[in-house]
């Protein structure tokens, strides 16, 4: 009882197999990044149309439907950029700049673009209730967030000298 | 007291003795005077033309070849090596040290104009703009950069992994969880 009671006080010690887990601070850091790129390349493509359209005079109805069409890119531009990144390397450039990697949790392989797709839409889930969904993160053993749950997936340590696409070893 | 006949005598011989000789005395000091000017005269004319001598020397072609080939001559070179090979560098580097000489010659104004100069010339920036386009020095400073920017993300990634570690155990502390597995 007391032998038992012991091991469950001590931490859990990292067999040589196991993966680092990336914490709550370091992905953020990274999904800074990323939003910071999305919308860098957004504003300046969104930029450049409405300079090129600025020189035709729209009707009204032709200007909301400019800015709805606007809206579609920007969101299909914000999908692709996720879902490529995941589903080809596992990092996108923020990942890459902190050196972590989105894999699957089951084995450590690489994610399907419908996986990926699937994450990016419980990302969306988790950031609605006041990012409550991260909060996960602070509290789960492989520090998984809402998405991470609803995916099948973990955020792992990539270190340098690891080339992209080969996976870190699984759970 | 009056003088003795014999005194008297050899005072008048002086005299007269003196009177006779004043003209050859004067004679030998013309002579003398007249010597020295010829003398200075032919050392003048003979220092006037060795310097025409020289000076048609250095300027003549032949001088030149000449010392083109003692310079490029094998002789030359052994001269420069064995002055470099001796204690003559050491001696001029001593000497210019005790002298003060590169202090004085930067203190100089000269060297501060021959600086304005070399700045002012155009010369200068093309060498630069060359040096600054050379594929060396714009690989170096990509490295440079990319270095840098490692390095900042390499201690943003220290940082904000310290971070998750302290988060997690205060979060897991207060929630009273076990430590995740490698925390410290």
């Amino acid at each position: 009882m007391a032998v038992a009671a012991r091991a469950a006080a001590e931490p859990e010690q990292p067999t040589a197999a196991e993966p680092v887990y990336e914490g709550l601070v370091t992905r953020a850091i990274a999904f800074t990044l990323d939003a910071a790129l999305v919308n860098f390349v957004a504003l300046v493509v969104g930029a450049a149309l409405a300079l090129a359209v600025s020189v035709l005079q729209l009707s009204n109805e032709l200007d909301a439907a400019a800015a709805a069409c606007a809206g579609v890119a920007y969101l299909l531009w914000t999908v692709a950029y996720f879902v490529t990144f995941w589903s080809s390397t596992g990092q996108t450039p923020g990942n890459r700049v902190m050196r972590i990697r989105v894999v699957l949790a089951k084995d450590g392989g690489r994610l399907r673009p419908g996986r990926a797709l699937v994450r990016l839409g419980a990302l969306v889930l988790a950031a609605l209730p006041l990012f409550a969904g991260f909060l996960t993160i602070l509290v789960d053993d492989r520090r998984r967030g809402l998405q991470d749950m609803i995916a099948g997936t973990v955020v792992v340590a990539a270190p340098e000298e690891e080339q992209p696409g080969v996976s870190a070893p699984g759970p | 007291m009056a003088d003795s006949p014999i005194r008297l005598g050899t005072r008048a011989a002086g005299v007269l003795g003196g009177v006779a000789l004043r003209p050859v005395v004067q004679a030998a000091t013309l002579a003398g005077r007249a010597e020295r000017a010829a003398r200075a005269a032919a050392i003048g004319r003979l220092s006037a033309a060795t310097l025409a001598a020289v000076d048609a020397a250095l300027a003549s072609r032949v001088t030149e070849e000449a010392l083109d080939r003692v310079l490029a001559s094998a002789l030359a070179r052994r001269g420069v090596d064995r002055a470099l090979e001796g204690p003559l560098v050491e001696a001029v580097a001593a000497g210019l040290s005790e002298h003060g000489v590169i202090k004085r010659v930067l203190d100089d104004q000269v060297m501060e104009q021959a600086v304005a100069l070399v700045l002012a010339s155009d010369e200068l920036w093309l060498v630069v703009e060359e040096i600054a386009h050379s594929p060396a020095v714009t690989e170096a400073i990509t490295q440079q950069s990319i270095g840098f920017a490692d390095e900042v993300a390499g201690g943003v990634r220290a940082r904000s992994r310290s971070a998750d570690d302290w988060i997690e155990a205060k979060v897991r502390r207060a929630l009273r969880r076990r430590p995740v597995a490698g925390s410290p």
